[in-house]
């Protein structure tokens, strides 16, 4: 179990350091808000795989409360986007 | 559920949704414009999250057994980050048009550049 879950948290983190390049390299907000967003849902992949390889008993509530908090962050860069406008 | 069963659906669920949000993040290089990014965004949450829920779905069944709540709570979460990103993902579609960002030059046909036809643009300097 712990490698197949380090397996996966290497891949994770692979993706994460994709997603702060472009970040880095990104030249419009946009792009950056929608790469932010793939970083944080990368993010939230890693801590379940850490719950898992801790075997704690409350992985299935993380992912379920982060994916229902995931819409928060991409719902404030949009706002921050269109400067505060609806 | 014994353990190498337990650890190989963690494994394929896991592996297989990373390789997911690895593959989406990849493309966030090839497209090269905000509006295609957005595109490329869903397979990581359409897919690739909801493989990462069905693993830990997996685990939580092999370690503390069947329970109702559980399932319950991994069928909202799939149902939510497949429902709720898709409509952040459009707000922030939408904002991204409305904000201005630019469009990649070699969009054809770019929808976004002129009103459709049949529609007079109210602002525009001929009219």
């Amino acid at each position: 179990m712990i490698v197949v879950v380090g397996i996966c948290a290497v891949i994770l983190a692979a993706a994460i350091i994709i997603g702060l390049i472009r970040v880095l390299t990104a030249r419009d907000q946009g792009s950056r808000a929608v790469v932010s967003d793939l970083i944080y849902f990368s993010a939230i992949a890693i801590v379940t795989m850490l719950g898992i390889a801790v075997s704690s008993s409350v992985v299935l509530d993380v992912v379920f409360l982060a994916s229902m908090v995931g819409i928060l962050a991409t719902i404030a860069l949009s706002r921050i986007l269109t400067r505060g406008h609806r | 559920m014994n353990e190498t069963l337990a650890t190989s659906l963690v494994g394929i669920f896991g592996i297989t949704g990373s390789l997911l949000l690895l593959g989406s993040a990849l493309a966030m290089f090839r497209v090269r414009d905000a509006l295609s990014r957005i595109n490329v965004f869903s397979p990581a949450t359409g897919l690739g999250m909801p493989l990462i829920v069905a693993a830990a779905y997996v685990f939580d069944l092999h370690s503390a057994g069947f329970s109702w709540s559980s399932l319950l709570m991994a069928v909202v979460a799939v149902l939510c980050l497949i429902i709720v990103s898709s409509v952040a993902s459009n707000t922030l579609a939408r904002s991204t048009v409305l904000s201005g960002q630019p469009v990649f030059r070699k969009t054809s046909p770019n929808r976004l550049a002129f009103p459709p036809e049949g529609v007079i643009d109210v602002d525009s300097e001929e009219g």
